[in-house]
């Protein structure tokens, strides 16, 4: 098997399930015990948030475990609206951000929020200019992500918010830093709100975190305990090792970018020798994901013509489950190159040895179906 | 150019006798703070030198060490010719905001063609032209350049921040501090080490009316002091006995007085057994029933060792502040049972006869309980980089 899908989830890490699977069998207390049992995990529950604010270079209340990045997207900007609607209903977002992200904002316009749309340039970079003309006195929130899933682009963040706060200094950040966290340094200092997910970095399904700057408040949308902004026992195995996860990746982070950048300059120049096919990538891209648009041929049948292979790639991102890409719409403004791009995303697991099957069965499958003439539309 | 870190020691360089083993000790609890790291240290009886490639690092690590009065940034050059001094001194300079300043230079290379005060007035007037807003200042200045020439090097250094005083840790040997749990006490301790002592903690446990989640929390306010001392030695005494004894036997009113009075006698024989020549303890005078100068005294009567009470005169909100300062604060406030808060009379005595503790004490063999409550000490030797869970995590 090749697998080539690493930006829609990562296989578990053999250390961190090892972690996982003795946590599930010998600490068995509830955090919240009284008892022994109770207290032991307490403390491994203690020691793992605590090991994650060091590794992040945050405070541990500033840790707030959610069930992945979508929860803790929601719970950023609903948290968020709710708790400051007095300041102002208006919301600001960039075009580049994941599809959870848009369906959180028409859900806050059924409540009476407005929601503004930031423009980006030609490379994928947020204007500037623009984001200083959408930030008015009602504006509470912006949200913009700091990797796009699908070209991988990156966003200044800390520019962004220092633009954000010259037109508002109320005006908080949101970050959905899913695709950035492991594969480029962030510091989670530049801005007020950040989701993280355990299942983008070898760590295992089901957790994630909201960072929340001690400096802001928000409201709890799960309800159960007071004075809790994320009531359930906390699942100690899966912050455990998400904890482990977090570790692993930030401490090879740039030893896995080296041999990711690599690869991807492979693929680069390799891709571009078919005149055909139009890559998908600016400047700003991060060499883990390689985006291109197959043009004449459609991508669902590409997919499946790959998986027959054996090989597994994905359309521009997992949740969206192919359909027109809004990324290279909002960059190319192209709409057939916005309904033919597949993603290819790449990983320090990948062998050099993978990444030539790959291309020696893309080749062989592309020509094929170009013959075939499979046009899209 | 290589940068370096200067350390100058403050109160330490008024010792003369002692100068050379408290900067020693010094140097011990800075290489072992370091010992992670890549760096070279070199001194002198004024200062100490640091040089490394993370200089970040080291000086954040500085700022938890006793014995440091200031933590300065310097630059070394290997020109001394002085168009180089004034250059590199330009480049440091062009970019920051200056108000008031001097510059004062050492010169221990005599044979240099500039007098001292020649080579700072040139310099002053390089940091006047590239700095519009800095004006020359001999008496206050708001900045200190420093300078200095030697043989094959120059130096410059001006970005200085405050350590945290006192005498390095271990230069006035070892005290035992007696450990609750409460906010008072991790003070006690911190404002020990700050006058050199080397503290080991002692904490009475009483399961199983305390829990294994108070214990813990002894355990973290230990580990956040050993940030001040690399370690710190805990002895954990089970109390159980002796404390359901007294609750059996002692009228209620005086519960607390003889508790304290076993607890006192206890860690006397715990500090001699490990040569720590003082107690230190949290009391702060009429805090509590137990707390009044009467009650003091009752307490303190059976014990010869020396009992020193760094918090006895501040006020409450002065050690809370204090304890949010190192960090103790946090933990100390969560809410776990620990020994003086099980058992509380309603009505503990303020003023405690002497006679009386004596007589009531005569009722039950402590001395028995005291030995074995002795014999099941548990020493834990407590690190700021102690890892826990190291193989889940």
């Amino acid at each position: 098997m090749i697998y080539l899908d690493y930006s829609a989830t990562t296989p578990v890490s053999k250390e961190v399930l090892d972690s996982y699977v003795k946590v599930t069998k010998e600490y068995i207390g509830n955090p919240n015990s009284l008892h022994s049992l109770g207290t032991k995990s307490h403390e491994l529950l203690e020691s793992a948030t605590k090991q994650i604010s060091e590794v992040l270079n945050i405070d541990e209340k500033e840790i707030i475990y959610t069930s992945g990045s979508t929860e803790a997207n929601n719970l950023a900007i609903l948290g968020y609206a709710l708790r400051n609607m007095k300041k102002g209903k208006n919301i600001v977002v960039s075009r580049l951000e994941h599809p959870s992200i848009y369906v959180i904002c028409d859900h806050l316009k059924t409540l009476g929020f407005t929601i503004t749309y930031v423009e980006n340039n030609a490379e994928g970079l947020i204007d500037f200019d623009d984001l200083r003309s959408k930030i008015k006195d009602d504006t509470i929130l912006v949200s913009i992500v700091a990797v796009n899933s699908e070209l991988g682009i990156r966003q200044p963040l800390k520019t962004l918010r220092q633009i954000i706060k010259k037109q508002n200094e109320n005006t908080v950040l949101h970050s959905d830093m899913t695709q950035a966290i492991g594969k480029v340094n962030v510091n989670l200092h530049d801005v007020d709100l950040a989701s993280l997910s355990s299942h983008k970095i070898y760590g295992p399904k089901g957790i994630g975190m909201l960072y929340k700057s001690e400096k802001i408040n928000i409201d709890p949308i799960i309800h159960g305990e007071k004075d809790s902004l994320r009531s359930g026992t906390p699942c100690l195995p899966l912050v455990v090792a998400f904890s482990k996860a977090i570790r692993l990746a930030i401490t090879n982070e740039a030893k896995n970018e080296s041999v990711v950048k690599m690869l991807n300059d492979k693929l680069t120049s390799t891709i571009i020798k078919y005149p055909k096919i139009m890559i998908n990538k600016t400047n700003y891209s991060i060499p883990h994901v390689f985006n291109l648009s197959l043009m004449t041929i459609r991508p669902e049948t590409f997919i499946h013509a790959l998986e027959k292979r054996d090989i597994y790639v994905g359309t521009n991102t997992a949740c969206s489950k192919g359909g027109t890409s809004a990324t290279i719409m909002a960059i190319y403004d192209d709409e057939k190159r916005a309904n033919t791009s597949i993603r290819i995303s790449l990983s320090h697991l990948t062998s050099f040895d993978d990444l030539n099957k790959f291309l020696y069965s893309f080749d062989i499958v592309y020509n094929k179906l170009l013959e075939l003439g499979d046009e899209n539309e | 150019m290589n940068r370096l870190i200067i350390i100058k020691y403050g109160e330490l360089t008024t010792k003369k006798g002692n100068i050379k083993f408290f900067i020693k000790t010094l140097k011990k609890n800075i290489e072992r703070e370091l010992s992670d790291l890549d760096f070279t240290i070199e001194y002198d009886n004024g200062r100490m030198f640091i040089f490394s490639e993370d200089l970040e690092t080291i000086e954040n690590r500085l700022k938890y060490i006793f014995g440091i009065h200031e933590i300065i940034k310097g630059y070394e050059y290997d020109s001394i010719d002085i168009e180089d001094i004034k250059e590199n001194l330009r480049k440091l300079v062009e970019n920051i905001e200056i108000d008031t300043f001097k510059v004062c230079t050492k010169r221990s290379y005599k044979g240099y063609p500039m007098t001292s005060m020649e080579i700072s007035k040139v310099l002053g007037g390089v940091v006047l032209k590239n700095v519009p807003s800095s004006k020359v200042d001999v008496h206050e200045p708001k900045l200190v350049i420093d300078v200095e020439v030697r043989l094959n090097k120059s130096y410059i250094y001006f970005e200085s921040t405050p350590g945290l005083h006192g005498y390095p840790v271990g230069v006035q040997g070892k005290g035992m501090l007696m450990l609750s749990g409460g906010i008072d006490s991790p003070v006690a301790g911190f404002l020990a080490m700050k006058r050199g002592v080397r503290i080991e903690g002692i904490y009475f446990e009483s399961p199983p009316h305390t829990s294994e989640a108070a214990k813990e929390k002894v355990k973290n306010l230990t580990k956040i002091l050993s940030n001040y001392s690399g370690y710190v030695k805990l002895h954990v005494i089970n109390f159980t006995e002796i404390q359901e004894a007294i609750y059996k036997n002692i009228p209620h009113e005086y519960l607390i007085t003889i508790m304290r009075r076993m607890m006192y006698r206890i860690t006397e024989r715990i500090a001699h057994k490990n040569n720590a020549k003082i107690i230190v303890n949290g009391e702060s005078i009429g805090q509590v029933a137990s707390q009044t100068l009467t009650s003091m005294a009752a307490i303190n009567e059976v014990v010869k060792i020396p009992v020193v009470r760094p918090v006895a005169c501040l006020d409450k909100l002065e050690i809370i502040e204090i304890s949010k300062k190192i960090g103790t604060y946090e933990t100390s406030i969560l809410p776990y049972e620990d020994c003086c808060t099980i058992f509380v009379p309603d009505h503990p005595v303020i003023n405690p006869e002497l006679n009386k503790c004596q007589e009531y004490e005569s009722l039950i063999d402590f001395e028995n309980l005291i030995k074995e409550a002795i014999r099941s000490e548990e020493v834990l030797t407590i690190t700021k980089t102690e890892k826990k869970f190291e193989d889940l995590l």
